[in-house]
Parts: C-alpha cells; sequence; structure tokens
C-alpha cells in the first residue's frame, strides 16, 4: 500500500509485512555481475555451468543478495521509511540457483523491534526476508537486522 | 570453445581446521560505491557524495552488500593463485549460508579492506555424495586496523573421490 506521510521506526511493530515489485535478472545481468565480483565458471560459462552442481548458468549468491537489497530499499523508500542502514544478517540460506530469465520478489516481515540508545536518531527492526522466483521456489531466506528513523530523529538533517 | 578450467585446489580432506589466510586487499574508490549504491542500494549516503554529507554518516559509504561482493572477488583470485599448478584436485563448490554477518563501521571512498579467513569446523556429513562443508570465519579489517566487517560462511567443498 502506498502512503505519502513518513513511517517511523514506532510505526513498524512485529506482524508487519512487505511484499516487494518484481526484478528479473538477464543472462547479461549475471554475466555483468560475475565479472566484476565473482569470475568462477559457473557464473560466467554455461559449458562450465551444466557440469557444476548448479546445472546451468546462474547468478552469483551474491548478486541474489544485492537484488534482495534493491527489492527491500525500493519498498521501503516507497513506504516513506528512512532506512539508515543495517548492521548486519544474523543467518542467511542460499537455497535455490537463479537462473537468467528469474523473477524475484521479496516477502519482508518484522519480527523484533528494539530501541538503540537514548539519543539514536534511529531504532532497529529485525526482519525475516524470504526472496522467492517466478515459481514460488524460495531462493534465498535471511534475517537481518535493520536501522530506522525513529519520530523527531531528523537522522539526515543533522 | 576452450574446455571451461575450474580453479581446483585441495579435497575436503586436506583442509585443517584452524588453517589461517590473509587473502586479499582492496581499496574501495568513491565512483565504485556509487556505482553499486546506485543500482543494489539507493540511498543518499550510497549514492550521492555531497549529499551524504548531511547523513547519518557523514560522507558516503560502501553498502554492506557491496563489501560483500568484494569478499567474494578476494576470495576467487585468492583461489586462482593459490591453486595455481593444481591438475586434479577438488573444483570450488557453492556457498550453502552464513551466520553472524556483522557490518561495524563505515567503509569510506579510499579505505582499504584486507580480508582474512581461517576454517573453524568440517562439517563431515556427506552431501549428495560427494561434498562435505568447511565454514571458515571471515573478517575484514581497514587501514586503521580496526575490524569492519566479519562473518561465517559455509562453503560445500568436493570430498576426495574414493
Amino acid at each position: 500500500m502506498a502512503t505519502t506521510q513518513t513511517r517511523y521506526w514506532q510505526d513498524l511493530l512485529p506482524g508487519e509485512c512487505f511484499e516487494t515489485e518484481n526484478i528479473t535478472i538477464s543472462r547479461q545481468d549475471i554475466l555483468d555481475f560475475a565479472a566484476d565480483f565473482d569470475p568462477q565458471p559457473y557464473h560466467l560459462n554455461s559449458e562450465a555451468a551444466e557440469e557444476s552442481i548448479f546445472g546451468g548458468l546462474c547468478a552469483s549468491g551474491w548478486h541474489v543478495t544485492a537484488v534482495m537489497m534493491r527489492l527491500l530499499t525500493d519498498t521501503f523508500t516507497g513506504q516513506h521509511i528512512e532506512l539508515l542502514g543495517s548492521n548486519g544478517v544474523s543467518d542467511l540460506r542460499w537455497r535455490k540457483p537463479v537462473f537468467a530469465g528469474d523473477s524475484l520478489s521479496a516477502r519482508i516481515k518484522v519480527v523484533d523491534h528494539e530501541a538503540a540508545s537514548a539519543d539514536s536518531p534511529f531504532g532497529y527492526i529485525n526482519c525475516d526476508v524470504e526472496v522467492d522466483n517466478q515459481n514460488g521456489d524460495q531462493v534465498i531466506a535471511l534475517t537481518t537486522s535493520l536501522m530506522i528513523g525513529i519520530e523527531g530523529g531528523a537522522a539526515n538533517h543533522g | 570453445m576452450d574446455k571451461p578450467v575450474y580453479i581446483r585446489s585441495r579435497w575436503f580432506e586436506d583442509l585443517p581446521v584452524g588453517e589461517f589466510h590473509v587473502f586479499g586487499s582492496y581499496t574501495f574508490s568513491e565512483k565504485e560505491i556509487v556505482e553499486f549504491g546506485r543500482k543494489y542500494a539507493p540511498q543518499i549516503y550510497h549514492t550521492d557524495p555531497e549529499g551524504a554529507r548531511d547523513t547519518l554518516y557523514r560522507g558516503l559509504i560502501a553498502s554492506g552488500w557491496h563489501i560483500c561482493a568484494i569478499w567474494m572477488r578476494m576470495m576467487v583470485d585468492y583461489m586462482e593463485r593459490f591453486a595455481t599448478g593444481v591438475q586434479d584436485g577438488r573444483r570450488n563448490g557453492a556457498g550453502v549460508g552464513f551466520q553472524d554477518l556483522k557490518w561495524l563501521k563505515p567503509v569510506r571512498p579510499g579505505h582499504t579492506l584486507t580480508f582474512t579467513y581461517e576454517i573453524i569446523k568440517k562439517d563431515e556429513r556427506v552431501i549428495r555424495d560427494r561434498w562435505g562443508i568447511i565454514r571458515s570465519r571471515n573478517e575484514a579489517f581497514n587501514q586503521y586496523g580496526e575490524l569492519v566487517f566479519s562473518f561465517e560462511i559455509d562453503i560445500l567443498a568436493e570430498r576426495r573421490p574414493t
């Protein structure tokens, strides 16, 4: 649901769920990311990939996490939520390979809500994030702690 | 087309717990930080060197996922060098997952990270007839010696054929 009103950390309570848009990953996207960051045969070369554990040319696992971040960022921006970063990921699983033409979307569920220090301009939310492909297969699942601007925090205006 | 050359290294059985490597150093440029931010994490503190001054971070910082991607690149480059001359060792396997990933300090343009890993655990379960799982603790330090990034990753490693 789109909104024009800023939503603060105080508003994001456990149980709230966000559905993101989709991003389709092309063969060229896979090759470009791999050339920069993960130049292994199964991300660069179809023939090598067919012999590999993945069974075909597939995206780097870190490409998938980067696309997850884009989906999450766009969704929070659309909701007027001030995302001020993340301090970590307690757990992440790569469950299925992502192949050229796959379309990914994420579901982000708030599972915990924790204040930072008294004078902090943000609070933490812990989120379970699941990324699915177009067939409804889960490709990654993770739990991450996000820093969200608080009401009266004015983090971006110092 | 030439037969693709796999990066090969030691079999699962030959990787000792406790082995420690300093495997790469990388200096982050403003241009690369902004490019990655625009593509994958479009927030002003990742995309706009001027605008970032007025944010919590008081300047441009790299996306945490950019740090992860550079970790991967350093690891691949190191494995290639380390594997030089190895003809029949294991092929690199896929990552299964990771835990306890922490982004502890901002990484800014011009910062140089040095990456280390230590093998901390071997999972003896046999997966799909031929793989074991190696767990390593990975850390990155900046040029001031501060720990900025750490995590533990599980990677499939091929077992010696019987």
